[in-house]
C-alpha cells in the first residue's frame, strides 16, 4: 500500500496545523480589532465657507426633506463647509446690478447672495447694527477721509495708520460711509449695501470684477447651466478679507487630512526629499 | 469508449503510485496546498485587500506569476519544435512532455489571473453571448482568447498522443494527415501567447518602462530561459528515476537554448538600458528607481543586482563545458537559479518597479502579505502536483508500463 | 472608433435581445451555474440567509446597464433602492436620468489660484459615498509641486562644474545651481503633505482627477466594456458589470481610478441618500470606482461637489457646447492646458492659470 516517511508526514502535519492555528489567531485577533472602535463623532455645526473671520454658517438638521440632508456637512477636522445639501439656504437676491454692454456680461437674473447685512450686529448692539454707535452722537461723524489712529476696531485693521489695502492710496473712509455705517459709498458718494461689495470693488479692480461678472474669477454654486438654474454667487469679500487683502489675497486655512499611505509604505519622508 | 475509460484509469492509477521520494515531494506540496487553501478562501471572501496590492501598484504577486507562466508555457514549443520541424529522433518521443508542461502553465496562469481579479464570479461576463468582449479593443480580451486556445491546443495534442500511444496505433512516422497542422499552429500559438501577454503590458503608455518594443524580445529570450531550464530538470528526474529515455543530446540542446537565450537576454537588457539611461529623460525615472532606489526606497535595489548577477553568471556558466555536462550536480542548480532568477525577476524587476514614479510622481514599495503570498504558494503547487502527475502518467505511456493491452493487476505489479 | 461603439451602446439595446433571452434561461434554469467561483456561491448562501436572496440572485444575473429594457432597469434600480435603503435605515433614491441633450460636460481649474487644502476630496467623499476607514477611497488627488525658487543661492554657482582629472578637464557637468525640479513636472510633486496652514508659498498645487478623456484608454483597456463613455462626455462604469481586472487602471495615465480592494466602509449616517446607477451609489467589494463629475448632481443641473466645496472659487464647470458657460468663457480668455497632453487622450478636464 501507499508508503510512507513518518518522520516527515509529522513534521509537515505538525507545520500545517501550527500554521493554521496561527492564521485562525491572526483573524480572530484582527476581527476583535474591527469591533472595537468607530463612534460615532457629533456633527459639527458651527463652520466656515471660504474666510475664516467672516460669518459663520450653521448647520441646519434636515434642512432637504425628500433625502434627509442637513443644510451644510464639515469638516470635523478643521470646520470648514465642504458639502452643501441645500445651497441656497439662507440667501436672498443679489439684487440690482449695472449693466455692461459688451461680451462678458454677466447674467444676475438667477443669482442669489448669502447677505451680510444681518450679521453687521457689531457686539449684537442691537437691530441698528453699526449705527447703534456711529449715530453722530454717541460717535461723531468724521470730519474728512483723512487717515487718522483709531481706538476702536482694532481686530478688523490693528493699526490704521497701516491699512493693508491699496497701499496708503485708500483708506476706511473710502468704502465705508461716514454719516451710514451700516451702507458702503462708491466713489460717486452712492450708497452700497454690504450684500453687494463687488459693486465698490469694481471701481478699481475692473478687471477682475469684468471676469467675475461673467464667471470666470470667483465662486458659485448651484446650477451648471448658464441662463436658467438658480446659483449663489460668492461676492468679493467673502474670500478677500478687504482690510488685509495687500498681505494675504487669501487668508491661509488649515487643509483637511491627507490621504493615507498606500499600503505597507511607513511614512511620506521621501516625498519631502525630493527636492534635494 | 471502454478503451478510453480504461486510459484514463490506468494512467492515473500509475500517476499516483511513486517512491517515497515521490509520496515526500506530494505531500510536501499537499502541504501548501492545504494552507493556501484557508488564505484562497480569505482572499475570496474578504478581497485583494489581503493582498499588498494598492491604488499605486495595481498589479500584485499574482499578475507577476501569471506573466511568468506565460514564459514557461510559451517556452515549450522548444521542445516541441525541435522534434517536428527538425525531425530529431530524440526529441520526437520526448515533445508531449514540452506539451505537458505549456497546458499546465497555461492552466496556471488563467488560475493566476482569477486570483487577479477582483470578481472572479463575473467571469461570465466575458463569454460572448452571455456578456461580451471589448473586441478588438482590449488587449487583455486578445490574451484570454490566445491563452484559451494554446490551452486546448495542447490539451488535446497531450491527450490524442497519449491515448494513440496507449491502445498502440501511434506511428510518429505517418501522423494523422490533421495532426501535423494542430501540431505547428501549436508551436506557433507558443510564441503568439507570448507576445500577447507582452502587448497586455506595452499597451499601457502610462507605463513607462513597459511602453518598448523590446518587451516582447525580452520576453521571449527569458522564456527560452526559463522554460527550458525547467524541462532539463524534468527530464533529468525522469531519466534518473525511471525507464524514460532521454539522450545526452536533448539535455545538451536544451542547454545550448538557455545558454543563448540568456545571452540574449544580456542583450536586450543591455540594450533596454542604454536607450534609457543614456538620455535619462523620465522614461529612466522607474529603472534608475530599480537601480538605485531614490530617497530612501531602496527595497528592489538588492533584487535587481541580485537578478542580474544571478542570470549573467548563469550565462557564463553554460559556456564551460564541464557544467553543462554536470548532469547530476551543476547542471540542475544552474537550471534551478535561471528557473528561479526569472521567477523573481517578474514581480522585483518588471512588475513592482515599473509602477514608481506613478503618473502623480508617487514612488512606493510593494509589501507582499503573508496571505498572498501562500496563495501564490497554493497556485504554484497545485501546478507542480498536476505537472508531476501528469507527467509522470505520461511517462508510464511512453515507456510502455502503461498499455492497454496489459491488465490493470499487472501494471500495479510492475511498478 | 471604439468611442463610438460605446457611445452606440445605450442606443443599441434592442438589438441585444437574444443575449436577455439567454440570460433569462440561465437565471431560470438551474442553480448550477452559481458554482461558477467560490465567491459567487458564498454569496448566494449567504444572501440565502437573510430575507433578500432573490435580490442577491437577480442582480448577480443581470446584464450590462445600458443594454438592458426599459423593463429591466425599472428591476434593477428597484432591487437597488429596496436593498440600500434596508442596509442603510433611510430612505435611499436611485436615479437612472439619462444625460441631457446637447451637452459636452466640461471642468476647468485655476492652477494660480488652488491653494491645496483638500476640501474638494472630502467633499467628493461626502457626496459620492465612497469607502471611509480601513480601506480609504479618494477620487481626488492632490499634488504639491515646487514652484522652483527653493534653493538657488550664490554659493552654487560652480556646483558641479567639471574637475580636472587625469582625462583632461572637458568632462560632463553635472548639476550646479538650478539642478531642482520646478514647473509643472510630477519630479518632486508631494501628496501626503501635512502643513499647518496652506498654500506654502514656495508650492503650487495640482488636484487631479478623472480628466473625462475624449480618448480614454480606460475605456479600450476594459475587456467587458463595464466602462464607456456617455453621450455627454462623462466616462462612467457599471459597477454591476466589471470584472475588477484593473486594467483601466493600468491603463489611466492620471491615476484617476480607484479600486474597491475590500468591503467598502460606508457608514448608515454618513451615507448619500441620493444616487445614481452610474454615480454614487454604494459600490461593493472588488470593483472600480472613479469620478463621474457627480453624475447624480449634473444630469440633474447642479454643480459637482468638489467645485461647490472650494473655497476660492478655482474650479468651473459647465457645457461645453454653450459659448456662455463658464467653462467655454475661461477657454475663451484664459491660457489653458490639459495635463499630461502627451498621452494624446483630450482630456475635457482643463488647468488655466486666471
Amino acid at each position: 500500500m501507499i508508503y510512507l516517511h513518518k518522520p516527515s508526514k509529522i513534521v509537515v502535519f505538525a507545520l500545517s496545523s501550527f500554521l493554521i492555528a496561527g492564521m485562525g489567531a491572526y483573524k480572530i485577533a484582527n476581527a476583535a480589532g474591527e469591533n472595537t472602535g468607530t463612534q460615532t463623532a457629533k456633527p459639527v455645526t458651527d463652520c466656515y465657507e471660504s474666510r475664516e473671520d467672516y460669518t459663520t454658517v450653521s448647520r441646519t438638521e434636515n434642512a432637504v426633506p425628500e433625502y434627509g440632508f442637513p443644510s451644510i456637512k464639515c469638516s470635523k477636522t478643521t470646520g470648514a463647509v465642504l458639502w452643501y445639501g441645500d445651497p441656497f439656504e439662507g440667501t436672498v437676491p443679489m439684487g440690482e446690478m449695472p449693466e455692461i454692454k459688451d461680451a462678458t456680461h454677466g447674467n444676475f437674473a438667477n443669482a442669489v447672495v448669502k447677505p451680510r447685512e444681518p450679521h453687521l450686529m457689531y457686539f449684537n448692539m442691537g437691530p441698528d447694527g453699526c449705527k447703534t454707535c456711529h449715530d453722530g452722537k454717541t460717535v461723531p461723524y468724521p470730519k474728512d477721509k483723512k487717515p487718522r489712529l483709531l481706538n476702536m476696531h482694532q481686530d478688523i485693521v490693528a493699526n490704521s495708520l497701516e491699512l493693508q489695502h491699496g497701499r496708503g492710496a485708500v483708506w476706511c473712509l473710502d468704502c465705508h460711509s461716514a454719516t451710514n455705517r451700516n451702507k458702503l459709498i462708491n466713489r460717486r458718494g452712492g450708497e452700497i449695501s454690504f450684500n453687494q461689495p463687488q459693486r465698490i470693488c469694481g471701481e478699481c479692480h475692473g478687471e477682475k470684477y469684468i471676469d467675475w461678472r461673467a464667471g470666470v474669477h470667483g465662486k458659485r454654486v448651484g446650477a451648471w447651466t448658464s441662463h436658467e438654474g438658480k446659483r449663489r454667487w460668492w461676492v468679493c469679500t467673502e474670500c478677500h478679507n478687504p482690510h488685509t487683502v495687500q498681505k494675504n489675497r487669501f487668508n491661509p486655512v488649515r487643509p483637511e487630512p491627507a490621504p493615507p499611505l498606500p499600503r505597507g509604505m511607513k511614512n511620506a519622508n521621501h516625498e519631502r526629499n525630493g527636492a534635494e | 469508449m471502454k478503451k478510453a475509460w480504461s486510459f484514463a484509469k490506468d494512467t492515473s492509477l500509475y500517476a499516483v503510485k511513486g517512491g517515497s521520494i515521490f509520496y515526500a515531494w506530494i505531500l510536501f506540496l499537499f502541504f501548501f496546498i492545504l494552507v493556501g487553501s484557508y488564505t484562497s478562501y480569505r482572499q475570496f471572501t474578504e478581497g485583494l485587500i489581503l493582498t499588498g496590492a494598492t491604488d499605486q501598484i495595481t498589479l500584485e504577486m499574482f499578475f507577476a506569476n501569471f506573466v511568468f507562466t506565460a514564459h514557461v508555457a510559451a517556452a515549450a514549443v522548444l521542445v516541441v519544435a525541435p522534434g517536428y520541424f527538425y525531425h530529431r529522433k530524440d526529441m520526437k518521443e520526448l515533445a508531449v512532455i514540452g506539451e505537458i508542461v505549456a497546458m499546465v502553465f497555461v492552466a496556471t496562469g488563467i488560475t493566476f489571473i482569477l486570483y487577479h481579479m477582483g470578481r472572479p464570479d463575473r467571469l461570465l461576463h466575458m463569454v460572448p453571448g452571455i456578456g461580451f468582449m471589448n473586441f478588438p479593443n482590449s488587449m487583455l480580451v486578445y490574451d484570454t482568447i490566445v491563452l484559451n486556445v494554446y490551452l486546448y491546443l495542447n490539451l488535446f495534442g497531450v491527450l490524442y498522443i497519449l491515448y494513440n500511444k496507449y491502445v498502440g496505433t501511434f506511428d510518429a512516422k505517418h501522423l494523422a494527415r490533421w495532426f501535423t497542422p494542430i501540431v505547428y499552429l501549436a508551436i506557433a500559438w507558443g510564441p503568439l501567447i507570448h507576445i500577447v501577454t507582452a502587448f497586455v503590458l506595452a499597451s499601457n503608455a502610462r507605463m513607462e518602462s513597459w511602453a518598448t518594443a523590446v518587451l516582447p524580445f525580452g520576453f521571449l529570450s527569458m522564456a527560452g530561459a526559463s522554460g527550458p531550464s525547467l524541462i532539463v530538470v524534468i527530464f533529468l528526474l525522469a531519466r534518473k528515476y525511471s525507464k524514460l529515455e532521454v539522450t545526452d543530446s536533448v539535455i545538451d540542446l536544451l542547454t545550448t537554448i538557455i545558454a543563448w537565450s540568456l545571452g540574449l537576454l544580456m542583450l536586450v537588457f543591455a540594450a533596454e538600458m542604454f536607450s534609457v539611461l543614456y538620455s535619462s529623460t523620465e522614461h529612466a525615472d522607474s529603472l534608475k528607481y530599480n537601480m538605485f532606489g531614490r530617497n530612501g526606497l531602496n527595497m528592489y535595489v538588492p533584487w535587481f543586482w541580485g537578478i542580474i548577477g544571478t542570470l549573467i553568471g548563469c550565462f557564463i556558466a553554460l559556456l564551460f563545458p564541464r557544467i553543462r555536462r554536470s548532469y547530476d550536480f551543476w547542471l540542475p542548480i544552474v537550471c534551478f537559479l535561471v528557473f528561479f532568477g526569472v521567477l523573481v525577476e517578474k514581480p522585483m524587476v518588471l512588475v513592482f518597479p515599473a509602477f514608481s514614479p506613478s503618473p502623480l510622481g508617487e514612488y512606493t514599495e510593494y509589501h507582499v502579505t503573508v496571505i498572498e503570498f501562500f496563495n501564490v504558494l497554493f497556485v504554484w503547487a497545485m501546478a507542480f502536483l498536476w505537472l508531476t502527475l501528469i507527467v509522470k502518467g505520461a511517462i508510464g505511456i511512453l515507456t510502455g508500463e502503461v498499455r492497454y493491452h496489459k491488465s490493470l493487476s499487472h501494471t500495479v505489479e510492475q511498478s | 472608433m471604439s468611442e463610438d461603439k460605446n457611445v452606440k451602446m445605450e442606443e443599441s439595446a434592442d438589438l441585444n435581445e437574444g443575449r436577455r433571452e439567454f440570460l433569462k434561461y440561465v437565471c431560470t434554469s438551474s442553480a448550477a451555474a452559481l458554482v461558477v467561483a467560490p465567491e459567487s456561491s458564498g454569496a448566494v448562501v449567504e444572501a440565502a440567509n437573510s430575507a433578500d436572496a432573490d435580490v442577491t440572485v437577480a442582480e448577480f444575473f443581470q446584464g450590462h446597464f445600458v443594454l438592458m429594457s426599459d423593463e429591466e432597469k425599472k428591476q434593477a434600480i428597484a432591487r437597488l433602492e429596496k436593498r440600500y435603503t434596508a442596509k442603510y435605515a433611510k430612505k435611499t433614491t436611485v436615479s437612472d436620468v439619462a444625460a441631457p441633450d446637447g451637452v459636452l460636460f466640461g471642468y476647468a481649474l485655476d492652477m494660480s489660484k488652488c491653494i491645496g487644502c483638500r476640501r474638494c476630496v472630502h467633499a467628493c467623499v461626502e457626496e459620492n459615498n465612497q469607502s471611509r476607514e480601513g480601506s480609504v477611497i479618494q477620487w481626488i488627488q492632490v499634488m504639491k509641486i515646487p514652484k522652483g525658487n527653493i534653493s538657488f543661492s550664490a554659493d552654487e554657482l560652480e556646483k558641479g562644474y567639471p574637475e580636472k582629472s587625469k582625462f583632461g578637464d572637458y568632462g560632463v557637468q553635472v548639476g550646479g545651481n538650478a539642478y531642482h525640479p520646478a514647473g509643472l513636472s510630477t519630479e518632486g510633486a508631494q501628496s501626503y503633505y501635512q502643513d499647518e496652514t496652506v498654500p506654502d508659498k514656495d508650492f503650487f498645487y495640482l488636484p487631479v482627477q478623472c480628466q473625462q478623456c475624449e480618448k480614454p484608454p480606460c475605456v479600450k483597456a476594459c475587456p467587458v466594456r463595464a466602462t464607456f463613455r456617455d453621450h455627454a462626455g462623462v466616462v462612467l462604469i457599471d459597477y454591476n458589470w466589471c470584472i475588477g481586472c484593473r486594467m483601466c487602471q493600468l491603463a489611466c495615465p492620471y491615476q484617476a481610478r480607484r479600486f474597491n480592494w475590500g468591503e467598502p466602509n460606508l457608514p448608515a449616517e454618513d451615507m448619500n441618500p441620493k444616487t445614481h446607477y452610474f454615480g454614487n451609489r454604494p459600490r461593493m467589494r472588488g470593483v472600480m470606482e472613479k469620478c463621474t463629475f457627480c453624475v447624480q448632481r449634473t444630469r440633474e443641473g447642479r454643480s459637482p461637489a468638489c467645485l461647490e466645496a472650494c473655497p476660492v472659487g478655482a474650479r468651473k464647470f459647465g457645457n461645453l457646447l454653450d459659448p456662455e458657460s463658464d467653462v467655454r468663457k475661461v477657454l475663451a480668455t484664459k491660457r489653458v492646458f490639459r495635463f499630461k497632453e502627451e498621452f494624446g487622450t483630450y482630456p475635457k478636464f482643463f488647468y488655466y492659470i486666471g
